[in-house]
């Protein structure tokens, strides 16, 4: 029984992880600048074919299939940022969260498509995926699932110093808070964006990675864990980051367990449940500031 | 317009602003010297507010000029800031999730370096000790006066050439107007330059180098604070007595 419960365990705590990933992503671009980015699914998979890439047609080590995916997301944010964003941003502000919303479910399907002419539809294997599994007496614990949390707390504690301790961050932080007053201060504004979209991209590219690598590759890869990071978002209160990744451990957890206890096709629903619980009682979330600045 | 011999630090001529067709501003001119402390009063919504986001940039200009130290400004409000204007908002606009200290440390965005940043940091701690004792408690969780405090605190991290501040009394019990006036008053004695938007002309009696009256975003009246107080038309007609 307890050897059954640590894998549930295990398996939640996995999902968990890569939601989360997804989630800050999302969330830190929705927090600074009131932008729900829908391409960020399909930054996702372009992380994830990028280490593909690197590593199985060029040839290149694990290390360089890492950089690439974090490379072409963060150019694919920092694009986003450049042709499109930017460009939004001139027009009225009042209209900017509905446009940019629009604007990036287009280039989301631009991008997936692009990606599924490039390399086809059919699945590939990510190159960069762990086989073997470490016993620890009764217990069971793939690689690829101890890689994957290693990879996510590593990255959040980056994340975390860097908004946290940096100037960067802080002017990232007072941009979310007050957008006005941090231009008084003498920050950028448009400075801060590109880089919140880079910063998002490179996760979202890592993110990419991680989950193919528990899957497989494939042009909708970054649709599931877009949708389920909507859904921590939704329920921690969009834009707060420490309470994103509260979220996706804890509903990741939930759904591992409502899987194994009701069966797997139960899982997404209770999600969803949840979803609409909170948003009925608590709809600015969980730990959500009762009001977001928008532009 | 300027009626000294000191060279002007901010000066404006014939400026019109608002916001898309709402006009508030309509030609307002007038210079602020250096060291000097030049109060705008006037009635609520005529413009007050305005007149100082017109001059940090979050308003844009829609007509004549600014310019700090002979330099025309920009039309950016990060590149104004950067000019040396250290504007304290109305309502303070604090970032309310930071702590006292990194409120502070944003008003100190700027600053060259780490030294220069502590410097200023034990400054503003010698005017206002109590943002000391306060720096690691969270911005939304202050009283107003301290909030006020952390706001005036942090523009004074900027530095600036000319500091903007707009309605420090606003919401405050009396006790606390007087603090703050006293440290604005300790400010303009140690020389800096202040402009300084407040709806009561009394509170800056025997504070303003001068004062100028603003009415419908046009400058009605200027003068010495005095002057203005012994002429209760002018009074009874702008500001109800
Ligand atoms: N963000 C804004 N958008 C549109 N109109 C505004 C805005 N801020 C102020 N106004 C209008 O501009 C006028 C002047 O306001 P303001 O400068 O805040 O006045 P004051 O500071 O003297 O009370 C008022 O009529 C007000 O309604
Ligand atoms: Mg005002």
């Amino acid at each position: 029984m307890l050897d059954i419960l640590m894998s549930v365990l295990v398996a939640g705590l996995t999902t968990g992880a890569l939601y989360a990933l997804a989630t800050v992503g999302l969330s830190l671009v929705w927090g600074s600048m009131g932008m729900l980015n829908m391409a960020h699914a399909a930054m996702l998979t372009l992380g994830g074919y990028a280490a593909f890439t690197a590593t199985t047609t060029l040839g290149l080590p694990v290390f360089a299939g890492f950089a690439a995916a974090i490379l072409f997301g963060a150019m694919a944010g920092g694009l986003l940022y450049v042709l499109i964003v930017r460009n939004l941003l001139k027009n009225d502000k009042a209209t900017f969260e509905s446009n940019v919303m629009i604007a990036t479910v287009g280039i989301g399907i631009a991008l997936e498509n692009t990606i599924l002419l490039t390399y086809g539809g059919q699945p590939l294997k990510q190159p960069l995926s762990v086989d073997g599994i470490l016993k620890l007496g009764p217990l069971n614990l793939p690689y690829q699932n101890i890689v994957i949390i290693l990879v996510v707390v590593v990255m959040m504690a980056v994340i975390a110093l860097l908004l946290g301790k940096t100037r960067m961050g802080r002017a990232i932080r007072a941009t979310a808070q007050n957008r006005d007053a941090a231009q008084l201060m003498g920050v950028a504004v448009n400075r801060v964006y590109f880089q919140v979209l880079v910063l998002s991209g490179s996760l979202a590219g890592i993110c990419g990675v991680m989950v193919s690598s528990m899957t497989q590759l494939s042009p909708p890869l970054g649709n599931d864990p877009m949708l389920k990071a909507f859904i921590m978002c939704v329920v921690a209160g969009l834009g707060n980051l420490p309470g994103a990744v509260a979220a996706a451990f804890g509903l990741a957890l939930l759904e591992a367990f409502i899987q194994y206890v009701a069966g797997a096709r139960w899982g997404f629903p209770s999600l969803l449940f949840v979803v609409i619980a909170v948003l009925i009682w608590r709809p600015s979330g969980l730990f959500g500031r009762t009001q977001i600045r928008r532009m | 317009m300027s009626d000294t011999a000191k060279p002007a630090v901010l000066s404006l001529h014939n400026v019109v602003s608002g916001y898309n067709e709402l006009t508030v501003l309509k030609g307002v001119s007038f210079d602020v010297a250096a060291g000097e402390l030049v109060t705008v009063v006037g009635p609520n919504g005529h413009g007050k507010s305005t007149l100082l986001k017109t001059i940090s940039g979050l308003v844009p200009l829609k007509g004549g000029s600014i310019s700090i130290d002979g330099q025309p400004t920009l039309t950016k409000p990060h590149a104004v800031a950067a000019l040396g204007v250290a504007h304290v908002p109305q309502g303070d606009m604090l970032f309310p999730e930071m702590s006292v200290l990194e409120n502070l440390l944003m008003g100190a965005y700027l600053a060259p370096g780490k030294a220069e940043i502590d410097r200023r940091l034990e400054e503003v701690y010698a005017l206002l000790p109590k943002l000391a004792d306060r720096r690691n408690q969270v911005a939304s969780s202050l009283s107003g006066g301290e909030r006020r405090m952390v706001g005036i605190g942090r523009g004074l991290m900027m530095a600036g050439r000319i500091l903007l501040i707009d309605e420090p009394s606003l919401g405050l019990a009396p006790l606390i107007i007087e603090q703050i006036y006293g440290v604005i008053s300790e400010l303009s004695r140690s020389g800096r330059t202040i402009l300084l938007v407040e709806e009561n002309p009394a509170r800056v009696a025997d504070l303003a180098d001068r004062l100028h009256l603003l009415d419908d975003g046009e400058i009605v009246w200027s003068g010495p604070p005095a002057d203005l107080l012994a002429r209760d038309e002018l009074l009874a007609t702008y500001l109800g007595g």
